[in-house]
């Protein structure tokens, strides 16, 4: 009875970090240590994107342990590219998700950041999947 | 030994690289102008240029730098920089590094070497002077070479010391070579030791002088030696530029294309033909020598031009390079043929055989140009200069490299040195590796280059040092094999590549420690370089890609040092993400309820109602509160309204009244229901046909049927004097035993006449009672006195229940013993005789009867109970009793007075005690014996006063304060003495001062209180029966009642007549035993008389008199005083 209960949360979180990286071809320096004010991480939106594709990815998902090691990899690597095609510019984003099995077990997940506090920021998003079978 | 020896000059002597090339040359040249002593030299020197002795040096060299220092000086024109790319074959990245590294090359010369010189020039001191020419040389060995044998030559005694070595040492040297590179060899691993190292200088420039010596010496052999040498030096040139680190390498390896071809040459002649190949060396030689000749036959113009400046040096030389450029392209198609042979014994990677076809070609291509003609040679030896140059320009690259890679300490070089050296023994496989990872490198170190260009000045000197110190090494290897080739070269050759083999294996055990080393104090820099080491196996891609990634990864940590200053990095607080408790068990049942097969659902009643919980009617409330004990008006109250109008509508009640009332009203009732009663019972209820007597107009029965009463004879009736209607019987034991409890009890039974039906209360006696009388106020006390001369007391009022209760046929009745009796008890006072007669003693009742004015106040004394009892018996003793109620009844009885009922309260104390027999006695009646006394009755006008009947017929007349009295006898008219009892004695009961007293004669007497005979005697009235009974009547003064003991009742109106009763009725069958008068005076209409009769059966019979007799006559009492008048 209760083995056919799998429920799968994930959560992913987008970490910003000021991209160290520019391309070879751009020779020009900048001198913008800092994104600018419309490139910000914004929580928000990113948890919407994030949630949104957690939703598309997890709606009807069952928990396999075999399945789940790709599965998230794979939301890991959509997240990321989504989150870059939101145009966070000097960000390093950092994707973490994880899917776990959910019967009954307490869990505590917790994250911490080494970051400059004004400009990163992180945002994590819980998509809980309760299967209802009558 | 001898480098001890020279060790007091030593950071001087250690700028090597130009005596090398002098001993070096000095070999060639002995062996090719060929010297009888050293013919194995000069029959080596090819074999070295081409074999892989020579390729181990690039390597070698620059391991020995003992400090990372900077390329030389930056400061350079461009002039042909681009015409030498486009003239160089090489890939475009080695095209823009051999560009730089000539830049560099060229400036580090001009300038440094210019300023050095200079110095060397004014100061003119010998070290300095050494040192310059040792650069000098080394710069342009071909050239100088001319040049410094003459001076050597020319002035013998400045080197005469060291002329001679060169004879004792060289062979020995160059003998020992083999032995001596080990020796080297494992100096070099103990590198880090810096004496060790000094003394290999020391060594190492003292051959360098020696190879002077032998330059100076060996100058007449002429240009052919030269060349030879020439050429061993520019491998070891080629070997000096080989790098300290992996990215050095690529100088190296640029060197060593030049030396590989060599090489090749020389392996083919080895593996294919020996003969052919030794045939071959040595036809190279001639050429080159041939070569020197042509081309560079002056080299003091050389020198010459040196002083003069660099540059035309230069440009001399460029367009040589380009010529070999040239050449060289050519040579390569030639050289085809043998790709494959060589390829095997390079490397096992099939990645390299194009790097290595390409030297193959071009070493064919060198065999053949030789072969060909002597024209080539001197491109070739012009493409060597270019090349050793190149080579220098490495170098100093290298270092600049090196100084830039190794920016942490001298440490890593050290150890970079370490490998390369060990690299430089590694002869076939590792060129290959280093080539390629320096075509990388060299894209990179340009750019360096050309930032620390000014770095590279300053560490010119250093260079020279290292450079020395390397070349020592090298130099060995070719003087064996220059001395092997001309003896027996084949011998040689394997001899040589034995050694080879020996140090390879050495290096190879050797890489293997350092690769652990450096694996733990290098950083990423120099492992690339240890990589190639410890494996056959080269990965060029791999390689390449570590390389960038470790640039990269530079960049990076630059970057991030210059940013980390401007940004702060610091800790965020620790985020929940997620914080999913653990689910309880019930949780979890109701989680998974709902796969079972269940539901949960509700219902309600009244659905259309769901809003609503629960249907059903509200309970109203109302808070009242009450209160306990419910005393007073308002006993309960709240929030109704009704409540406070109760309270203020309860009226005000007068308790007193109310009961009064009641009591009033409870009697009215009882003798209505008793009416009834006796209208059901005819017997009860006044008859006038047959009981009825004539004299009155009606009658009615007391019942005296009742079980207790049946038997019993009255024998004694008593009426209260203030409530008219109430008689009390008295019954006497019944004949036959009726009811065992009342046997032999006497039976007092309180009537109201008006409710015949049964008496009111029954009460018992043991003795016979013969008198008895009401409290004189109210009548619920009752007296009576026996025959055994006790006094009784009954208390009306007492509760039924402390008395004797008994259930007779259908009723209870209540048997009440007296409350208190005197029988047994104050037997000191007590009467000792049956009491005759007892008396109420009250002044207010006279005073109430004679004034009728204040009935209230009377009423309130009586209510008082104050007032006596007096108690005659026969014995002439009154006693007088004071009755005292007790505040408090009390159940248990008491202890003191012992003739109380437990639970009466009513008890008698005696007062007083008259003896009235003395007074009687002595009035002189001796013989008469004692007088008995009859009956008292007290003067209803002064209560203190008394009569006494006696039985000798006169009245005695006393008080109680034994005051004298007059008259003291009330006498009949007949004198003296007679023996008449006078039976009864009752005074007027409207206040008249008259008495009348019946006598057992039969006379009946009316006396005045004031005279002692009387008013009026009757002595015949009753045919002379004694007179029992005479009773005023209650409503008429004038009236009186008579009876006597036949049974005849006598009615007197004295108004009427004074001589006679007006009527007589005669009681018969049943004949009269008791009478008493009843009736009420007051009441105008309803005013009765009537006559209680006790018949001998045991009735009693309520006779009403007639009207005429019972009314009142008007102004009666007043004629009833003027016949009194009349009678006086």
């Amino acid at each position: 009875m209760t083995s056919s209960t799998p429920a799968s949360f994930s959560m992913g979180t987008a970490d910003g970090l000021p991209e160290a990286e520019k391309n070879a071809a751009e020779s020009e320096n900048t001198y913008i240590l800092r994104p600018i004010f419309q490139q910000r991480f914004r929580p928000s939106v990113v948890k919407e994107c994030i949630h949104a594709v957690l939703k598309e990815e997890l709606a009807n998902a069952e928990y396999s342990p075999e399945e789940m090691p790709q599965l998230t990899k794979r939301l890991s690597e959509t997240i990321k590219d989504k989150l870059k095609e939101m145009g966070f510019d000097r960000y390093k984003m950092v994707v973490q998700v994880v899917i776990g099995e959910q019967r009954g077990e307490g869990v505590f997940m917790a994250a911490r950041c080494f970051w400059d506090a004004d400009t990163d920021n992180y945002t994590h998003d819980v998509f809980m999947n309760i299967p209802c079978n009558m | 030994m001898l480098p001890r020896d020279l060790s007091t000059t030593p950071s001087k002597y250690l700028a090597v690289p130009g005596t090398q090339e002098l001993e070096f040359r000095r070999l060639s040249s002995s062996q090719l102008s060929g010297m009888p002593q050293f013919p194995r030299r000069s029959s080596r020197c090819p074999v070295t240029l081409s074999a892989p002795v020579l390729p181990a040096r690039p390597e070698g060299q620059p391991s020995l730098v003992p400090a990372p220092r900077p390329a030389p000086p930056p400061n350079r024109t461009p002039t042909g920089l681009e015409t030498r790319t486009a003239l160089r074959p090489f890939p475009p990245h080695r095209v823009g590094v051999t560009v730089t590294v000539r830049r560099t090359k060229d400036d580090t010369w001009k300038a440094d070497d210019l300023r050095k010189h200079l110095l060397a020039a004014q100061s003119g001191s010998p070290k300095e002077d050494k040192k310059h020419r040792e650069k000098k040389l080394h710069k342009e060995s071909e050239m100088d070479l001319p040049e410094y044998r003459e001076p050597k030559h020319g002035g013998p005694d400045r080197d005469s010391k060291y002329r001679e070595r060169p004879g004792e040492r060289d062979g020995p040297v160059s003998r020992e070579n083999p032995h001596g590179d080990r020796e080297r060899e494992k100096r070099r691993e103990r590198r880090k030791d810096s004496r060790d190292r000094d003394r290999e200088r020391h060594k190492e420039k003292h051959r360098e002088q020696d190879t002077e010596k032998s330059h100076g010496k060996g100058k007449d052999r002429g240009k052919a030696g030269d060349r030879g040498a020439e050429r061993e030096e520019r491998g070891r040139t080629a070997a000096c530029a080989v790098p300290p680190g992996r990215p050095l390498l690529g100088r190296a390896e640029r060197e060593t294309r030049a030396v590989s071809r060599v090489r090749t040459e020389e392996k083919e002649r080895r593996d294919g033909d020996p003969e052919r190949g030794d045939e071959e060396r040595e036809r190279r030689y001639r050429e080159r020598k041939l070569q020197y000749g042509d081309s560079k036959d002056n080299p003091l113009k050389y020198w010459l031009y040196k002083e003069e400046g660099e540059r035309r040096h230069r440009k001399q030389k460029e367009p040589d390079r380009e010529r070999k450029h040239g050449e060289k392209s050519s040579t390569r198609e030639k050289r085809e043929k043998y790709p494959k042979e060589k390829s095997n014994s390079f490397s096992d990677k099939e990645g390299e055989e194009r790097h290595k076809g390409k030297r193959h070609k071009e070493g064919f291509q060198f065999d053949e140009e030789r072969r060909q003609s002597n024209t080539a040679e001197k491109e070739r030896l012009s493409r060597e200069d270019l090349k050793r140059r190149e080579s220098k320009d490495s170098e100093h690259r290298n270092r600049g490299a090196s100084s830039r890679r190794d920016p942490i300490g001298s440490r890593e070089g050290t150890y970079a040195e370490n490998l390369v050296r060990n690299n430089g023994k590694d002869k076939d496989s590792r060129k290959e590796i280093e080539k390629e990872d320096i075509d990388s490198e060299n894209a990179g170190a340009d750019e360096y280059t050309a930032c620390f260009e000014d770095d590279f000045e300053d560490y010119e000197d250093d260079f020279e040092v290292c450079d020395g110190d390397d070349d020592s090494f090298n130099e060995l290897e070719p003087k064996e094999k220059i001395e092997e080739l001309p003896l027996a070269r084949k011998k040689e050759i394997q001899e040589i590549q034995k050694a080879i083999n020996a140090e390879n294996e050495r290096i190879g055990k050797l890489s293997c420690r350092l690769s652990q080393k450096p694996g733990l104090l290098e950083d990423e820099n120099s492992s690339p370089a240890r990589a190639p080491v410890c494996g056959i196996f080269i990965d060029f891609a791999t390689a390449s890609r570590r390389q960038k990634s470790r640039t990269q990864a530079l960049k990076q940590k630059t970057r991030s040092t210059k940013l980390l200053r401007l940004i702060d990095l610091d800790f965020s607080f620790t985020f929940s993400l997620l914080d999913l408790p653990p689910v309880n068990e019930y949780d979890m049942y109701i989680r998974n309820f709902g796969k079972k097969n269940t539901k949960q659902a509700y219902v309600q009643y009244n659905e259309d109602n769901v809003d609503r919980d629960i249907q059903t009617e509200e309970i109203e409330t109302r808070g009242v509160w009450t209160q306990h004990p419910g005393e007073g008006t308002a006993v309960s109250g709240g929030s109704m309204s009704g409540d406070p109008r109760d309270v203020a509508a309860a009226p005000k009640v007068d308790t007193p009244r109310l009961s009064s009332f009641l009591r009033a009203a409870c009697q009215v009732i009882a003798v209505l229901l008793e009416e009834d009663r006796v209208g059901a019972e005819p017997s009860w209820g006044p008859r006038t046909q047959d009981s009825t007597l004539h004299i009155s107009d009606s009658s009615s029965q007391l019942n005296t049927s009742l079980p207790f009463l049946q038997n019993r004879r009255v024998s004694c009736l008593c009426a209260s004097q203030v409530q008219r209607q109430t008689v009390v019987s008295v019954h006497g034991p019944p004949g036959a035993a009726s009811a065992p409890v009342l046997d032999c009890r006497y039976v007092l039974c309180v009537w109201d006449i008006w409710q015949p039906s049964g008496p009111q209360k029954v009460l018992i006696c043991e003795s016979k009672v013969t008198c008895c009388c009401f409290s004189p106020f109210k009548a619920f006390l009752l007296f009576a006195g026996t025959v055994h001369g006790s006094v009784l007391v009954w208390d009306l009022r007492e509760d039924s229940r402390i008395h004797h209760y008994v259930k007779l046929g259908n009723c209870f009745w209540t048997f009440r013993t007296a409350t208190f009796s005197t029988d047994g008890i104050l037997t000191s006072v007590n009467h000792r005789s049956p009491v005759q007669a007892i008396e109420p003693i009250s002044t207010s009742v006279y005073k109430k009867q004679s004034f009728v004015l204040s009935p209230f106040s009377t009423q309130e004394e009586m209510s008082g109970l104050s007032f006596h009892i007096a108690s005659l018996d026969e014995s002439g003793v009154l006693n007088v009793w004071v009755v005292v109620e007790l505040p408090k009844a009390d159940i248990a009885g008491s202890v003191s007075d012992l003739g109380l009922i437990p639970g009466g309260r009513i008890k008698l104390v005696h007062s007083a005690v008259i003896q009235l027999s003395d007074s009687l006695s002595h009035k002189g009646c001796e013989f008469w014996g004692a007088t008995r006394t009859l009956n008292v009755k007290f003067l209803p006008s002064d209560p203190s006063h008394f009569i006494v009947g006696t039985d000798v017929g006169l009245i005695s007349h006393g008080t109680r304060q034994d005051l004298r009295v007059s008259p003291k006898l009330y006498k009949a008219q007949q004198p003296g003495m007679r023996p008449v009892q006078v039976n009864v004695i009752d005074f007027s009961p409207f206040g008249e001062p008259v008495f009348l007293a019946g006598c057992s004669d039969g006379s009946i007497r009316l006396h005045q209180l004031t005279s002692e005979c009387p008013l009026l005697q009757w002595d015949s009235s009753t045919n002379g029966h004694a007179v029992t009974g005479l009773h005023w009547s209650l409503t008429r003064p004038a009236m009186f009642l008579a009876q006597d003991d036949m049974s005849c009742i006598y009615i007197w109106d004295l108004l009427e007549s004074d001589l006679g009763p007006v009527a007589k009725q005669l009681i018969s069958p049943d004949r009269l035993v008791a009478m008493t008068v009843v009736g009420e005076a007051e009441k105008a209409s309803g005013s009765f008389l009537a006559l209680v009769l006790a018949r001998a059966s045991g009735s009693v019979d309520v006779q009403y008199l007639k009207r005429a007799w019972a009314a009142p006559v008007g102004d009666e009492l007043r004629k009833l005083r003027l016949l009194f008048q009349e009678a006086l």
